[in-house]
């Protein structure tokens, strides 16, 4: 994929409630700027996220996804980003089997106190993304019959 | 090899037994080789069973797909077992649905038949394209000797034998009640060269590799509705609300039902291979479920189907998983 210095990736993350939510809201209340490409929908929890919702993201015109939870241990629900953990190592896999690049897909744990790391992990989404380009393997198309 | 009359007298004592419903096995099919499901519900019918080569059909399927009709007020469910013959790759299927508790291990009896391998109908097919007469496979030694229209041919093993018989790592039952034949020891293994292959690829050269393949796909649901995995009575490609993809045939629509099935298999898929055995337009199923299979192995250390005591994969988990893909 060539490099467009014009893309400007939609980035789809899901953040849980407790940590990365807030952590992304410490962000902002600190007036620390990260890319704006990033769009949030805030689930309760990482093991929230169904590996369906990625797909169906990239279908819908997502770029790239990224899945952001407590670190391990801290789970506010105890142990459901262990669970998310595992999905998302596998479906990031079969996405990269697939000929998806495995830059699209994301995960990270941010707490609620690392606005700053937020702001690294945007970047370096953003930045992943815009090497690889727009996603235009399985995303839906206008179909001209 | 299975002796037919052994099988048919079992067979019939089995079906004889006050607490068996019905027998579920191989019966011959109507033209050339092929055999197809029989479905015994007496004594009477025991004759025509069979176990050949050509039985290629998983049997477990059977048992998680039959409907369940509602009982009549002041009647009593019919909670009699059901005997089911299963060959190695089916005994696993058997096994990870009692993992998932999908029922219990005494409404199922297990004749179980050690297999050293089934024809792929489709090589069979190709080389003998014209037999449409009853014919008959059996496997001697490392040869299928076919006989149809008088004559008797014998064919090497390695010709017309299942891909999945080539990796096959279990191929005595792990699960039965009866033992129908001797034990077969190991005789292959798996060591995921094809997957590991095309997982080397660069990415846009997977993609293209796969849209193509995609882009074949009718959606006829065949890959779902044989699979002895896929049993939930509220299937997410059915749902309206919310409608996960849409029923159009296109590239976009038909990645994601493949993305769909093969991550419902993700540590459940157990490798009967009956989900490319069905596909009318050969999209190489059993890739994605091997690359699922070979990860689960890899990253989790778990097989499927082999330990009714083991926690189903994804609703579990151990603290020190691997996370080297985490920001």
């Amino acid at each position: 994929m060539a490099e467009n210095k014009d893309f400007e990736p939609n980035i789809v993350a899901f953040l849980c409630n407790w940590c990365s939510y807030a952590g992304a809201d410490l962000a902002g209340t600190s007036r620390i700027t990260y890319p704006s490409n990033v769009r949030v929908i805030r689930v309760m929890c990482s093991g929230r996220v169904n590996p369906l919702f990625v797909m169906n993201a990239l279908q819908q015109g997502a770029d790239g996804v990224l899945i952001s939870g407590c670190h391990p241990g801290d789970c506010h629900y105890m142990h459901g980003n262990y669970y998310a953990r595992r999905r998302f190592n596998l479906m990031r896999n079969f996405l990269e089997y697939l000929g998806v690049e495995p830059e699209r897909v994301r995960m990270s744990w941010v707490s609620a106190s690392e606005g700053a790391k937020w702001k690294e992990v945007i970047e370096e989404v953003s930045e992943g993304i815009k090497k690889v380009g727009p996603m235009d393997q399985f995303k839906r198309r206008q179909l001209n019959w | 090899m299975v002796d037919v009359n052994k099988l048919r007298e079992k067979a019939r004592e089995v079906i004889s037994r006050e607490d068996v419903r019905e027998l579920i096995g191989y019966r011959p099919g109507t033209y050339g080789f092929r055999a197809r499901p029989a479905f015994v519900m007496g004594p009477d019918d025991t004759g025509e069973l069979i176990f050949t080569p050509a039985c290629v059909n998983n049997l477990a399927s059977y048992i998680v797909l039959e409907e369940k009709l509602p009982v009549k007020r002041g009647e009593e469910p019919d909670l009699r077992k059901v005997a089911v013959m299963v060959k190695g790759c089916d005994s696993r299927a058997l096994v990870q649905q009692m993992e998932e508790k999908a029922y219990d291990r005494d409404r199922i009896l297990v004749l179980g038949i050690p297999c050293r391998g089934v024809v792929d109908m489709a090589k069979v097919q190709a080389k003998y394209p014209d037999v449409l007469e009853m014919g008959e496979i059996a496997l001697e030694g490392d040869k299928f000797v076919l006989s149809f229209n008088g004559t008797k041919e014998e064919v090497p093993r390695e010709e017309l034998v299942a891909d999945k018989c080539l990796r096959c790592r279990y191929p005595t039952p792990l699960v039965y009640d009866e033992l129908l034949d001797e034990e077969v020891e190991r005789f292959a293994d798996d060591d995921f060269a094809d997957v590991a292959e095309l997982e080397k690829r660069a990415a846009d050269d997977k993609w293209a590799y796969w849209e193509e393949k995609f882009s074949r796909c009718i959606r006829c649901y065949s890959c779902r509705n044989v699979c002895p995995m896929c049993y939930c009575e509220d299937c997410v490609l059915d749902r309206l609300q919310p409608q996960w993809m849409r029923r159009s045939v296109d590239i976009s629509e038909n990645t994601a039902y493949h993305i769909s099935r093969a991550y419902h298999l993700a540590g459940r898929c157990i490798q009967c291979g009956e989900c490319q055995r069905v596909c009318p337009v050969d999209i190489p199923l059993m890739e994605l479920n091997r690359k699922f299979y070979k990860d689960v192995e890899d990253l989790y250390d778990y097989e499927p189907g082999t330990n009714v005591e083991n926690p189903p994969l994804l609703s579990t988990f151990k603290v020190e998983d691997k996370e080297d893909f985490i920001m």
